[in-house]
């Protein structure tokens, strides 16, 4: 016999815990006398700490002082900030020369026009634009930041990134109120949409023959004074090396890891060897080797810079590290997908660009930043070799006459830049794996 | 089996064999380890010719039909696909991969790609292709397989019925010679049987060489030039379908066909 139901059953409203702040309240904080107890002792441990930390930091806290002794005499019991804003300049840029500060500000601008289009909706070629950051864009920012002579190398290196961050931006003007790509543009442009596709390469690549000469001629005659990577320092430092370490380590943890998956053994052998050795020493140790016994092993007179040095050593210490997250990533891409793109065709390289690293790079997001944010902070050591990077340069004000003994505050405001850096990536990481994961479940 | 028996035409497909040869094996071995999967196995087949193989599970049927397009390696004996012979030379590997489709148990669709760019892949990056010229085929075999609405979907979003039948529409774009099937409808659901089973039927319908891994006996019967048991191992008796159903030979295919029919 069919049991039927006559009536529909109404909606009721949600239990009260569900719905309003109180019930929430009731539920989580005072469900029991226990509870309450806590609930209330804690709320008062938050209270002092909060309330001392602001009283310190913002009411009592002075903001405009001379030096030190001035900050006592109008709040004793406050945090003298005076003496971090004095010293802002050199926490951002260290001694970098104060007439010349715009080169670095520009270096930033550019590499945030640089980056912009990978944001934006309906530009395409987002992967040549990234690819360019990471190959182009450092030449350069390092000529901007440097100076000096440039040789015919730097010239055509700079001339390219000229040419290419000019038409990688009206690229994505154009992508972004068109739709179309800059070579569809220009070629409508042109009026050619008729012309065979040879031709159109060819006045393709006219176009990027003439503009690149135009900039290089025009880049002959420009150039900016020396500053000696000495006087580079702050947060100005810590950002070239932990940048330079974070766009390398990417590429070469990836050859690092396809090195240790290789069929040949002396390539398995060679980068086993290698990411296991950087892995088990400590950075601190590698930037030690890298700036005492680097200088041993090359030729006679050939010295490079301890930043260049400090830098390599980063480098080579973040892409081991990276080497193995990616490997993970890579042990987790199923053996279907290697025999799916084999089956169409697809060699080792089309096979790896195509289909798997695309997939293992999106399980591999979270661990990624994760690394980053770790190269970011491990950074800080370089203050230890004598680098004077955003932590030397908070330590220092402590040094300086006016500012004696001034620790406290440097040292906040330094964690709460790290803080909002890192919990910025982090956070971004996030939003990034919720937005890739959309629409592609497995 | 049971799904085809719904199949308005039951008649068997004419022939679209050629006499010229297309895969030759000849003293094909293959061991994992210290086991010997792939026994002396000699086989061949010819243009337009539709094999079914089967047999029982370990059998080596996969590992067969892997061997042809060298995702397995043979460690004894040739194998030529097309006028071409299968060793170390990676040129020659990659020839013959493209002149190969094949469709497998699990799809093996590329999760990251929508089903077009899934299509494109292989002829934009493989044969060259203009891309707006591989969509264009794309979207065809797309409606050869009936399933064009759903181009701009990701594979995750698709029953698994319609997974299969992008995977085969996916190798189709390559426009191979030759097409090979590994047990394509032993993870589907029953109702999805039928579905992937008359894109088959249908591409059979178009002269194309086929090799087919599976236990769908109707689909057999209906397709197949020749069917081919294999255990242990070896080819232990192959013969037109009517005759290997209707009247095996060997013990172990009596023994087999009791067990699945
Ligand atoms: N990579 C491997 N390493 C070791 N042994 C393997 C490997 N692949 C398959 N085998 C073994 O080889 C034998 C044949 O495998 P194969 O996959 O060809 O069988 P099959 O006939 O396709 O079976 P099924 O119907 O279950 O798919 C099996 O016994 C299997 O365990
Ligand atoms: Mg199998």
């Amino acid at each position: 016999m069919a049991i039927v139901k006559a009536e529909k059953t109404p909606a009721r409203a949600a239990p009260i815990s569900e719905s309003s702040l109180i019930g929430w309240m009731r539920m989580h904080l005072f469900s029991s006398t226990f509870n309450s107890i806590l609930t209330v002792i804690s709320l008062y441990i938050i209270y002092i700490t909060v309330f001392g930390v602001w009283k310190w930091g913002v009411t009592d806290a002075v903001w405009v002082a001379g030096n030190r002794r001035e900050c006592f005499n109008i709040s004793i019991n406050g945090a003298c900030w005076a003496g971090v804003i004095t010293w802002l300049d050199n926490i951002f840029y260290g001694r970098y020369p104060r007439e010349d500060l715009w080169r670095v500000n520009l270096g930033g601008l550019l590499l945030f026009i640089w980056m912009a289009p990978l944001w934006l909706p309906r530009v395409k070629a987002k992967v040549f634009i990234g690819l360019t950051t990471v190959f182009l864009y450092p030449f350069l920012a390092g000529y901007l930041f440097a100076g000096g002579e440039k040789g015919i190398f730097m010239q055509v290196m700079i001339t390219a990134a000229i040419v290419c961050l000019l038409g990688n931006t009206t690229h994505s003007i154009i992508g972004l109120f068109t739709g179309r790509s800059l070579p569809e543009f220009l070629i409508r442009l042109l009026g050619k949409n008729a012309a065979s596709e040879k031709s159109q390469r060819n006045i393709l690549l006219g176009i990027l023959v003439l503009s690149f000469a135009v900039v290089y001629i025009w880049q002959m005659g420009w150039s900016v004074e020396v500053v000696p990577w000495t006087k580079w320092g702050g947060l100005f430092l810590t950002l070239v090396i932990s940048g330079v370490g974070i766009a390398s380590a990417l590429p070469g943890g990836i050859i690092l890891a396809l090195g240790r998956r290789s069929k040949l053994p002396v390539v398995r052998v060679l980068s086993t060897a290698f990411i296991e050795l950087f892995r088990s020493v400590p950075l601190i140790t590698v930037l030690f080797m890298a700036t005492t016994m680097f200088p041993l092993f090359m030729p006679e007179g050939f010295v490079l810079n301890k930043l260049v040095q400090v830098i390599i050593a980063v480098c080579l210490f973040n892409a081991c590290y990276m080497a193995e997250t990616v490997r993970a990533g890579l042990q987790a891409i199923p053996k279907g997908q290697f025999e799916g793109a084999h089956t169409i065709g697809l060699g080792y390289v089309g096979t790896m660009s195509l289909v798997v690293m695309p997939q293992a790079l999106k399980h591999m997001i979270p661990n990624i930043v994760g690394s980053f944010i770790g190269l970011l902070k491990d950074t800080t050591l370089v203050s230890i070799i004598g680098l004077f990077d955003i932590l030397g340069m908070l330590r220092s004000i402590s040094r300086d006459t006016p500012w004696l003994g001034l620790h406290k505050e440097p040292l906040i405001f330094g964690a709460a830049l790290f803080f909002l850096i890192c919990f910025g990536m982090s956070k971004y990481s996030r939003h990034l794996e919720v937005k890739l994961s959309t629409g592609n479940k497995h | 089996m049971a799904s085809m028996d719904t199949q308005e035409t039951p008649a068997q497909l004419a022939s679209a064999a050629s006499s010229e040869v297309i895969i030759e094996l000849d003293k094909v071995n293959k061991w994992y380890g210290d086991f010997h999967v792939l026994k002396d196995i000699d086989l061949v087949v010819h243009k337009g010719e539709r094999i079914v193989v089967c047999g029982p599970s370990g059998s080596g049927k996969s590992t067969l039909i892997r061997c042809i397009n060298h995702l397995e390696e043979h460690q004894a004996g040739s194998i030529v696909v097309d006028g071409i012979t299968l060793d170390k030379n990676l040129k020659h590997i990659d020839h013959i991969r493209t002149e190969v489709g094949m469709v497998f148990q699990s799809f093996n669709l590329f999760p990251h790609l929508s089903i077009l760019e899934n299509l494109t892949l292989g002829p934009i990056w493989v044969r060259k292709m203009p891309k707006a010229e591989a969509q264009e085929t794309a979207m065809k075999y797309l409606e050869r397989v009936k399933i064009p609405e759903q181009a701009d979907k990701y594979p995750g979003q698709l029953s698994g019925g319609q997974q299969q039948r992008v995977a085969i529409a996916r190798s189709l774009c390559m426009n191979p010679k030759i097409m090979l099937f590994d047990e394509p409808t032993s993870a589907l659901d029953p109702e999805m049987i039928k579905e992937v089973l008359d894109v088959m039927v249908e591409l059979a319908d178009t002269g194309m060489t086929m090799v087919v891994v599976t236990h769908e006996m109707g689909f057999a019967k209906i397709v197949a030039d020749r069917v081919i048991f294999m255990d242990e191992g070896d080819i232990v008796e192959q013969n037109e379908p009517f005759e290997f159903f209707g009247n095996p030979q060997h013990e172990r295919t009596k023994l087999f066909l009791s067990q699945i029919l």
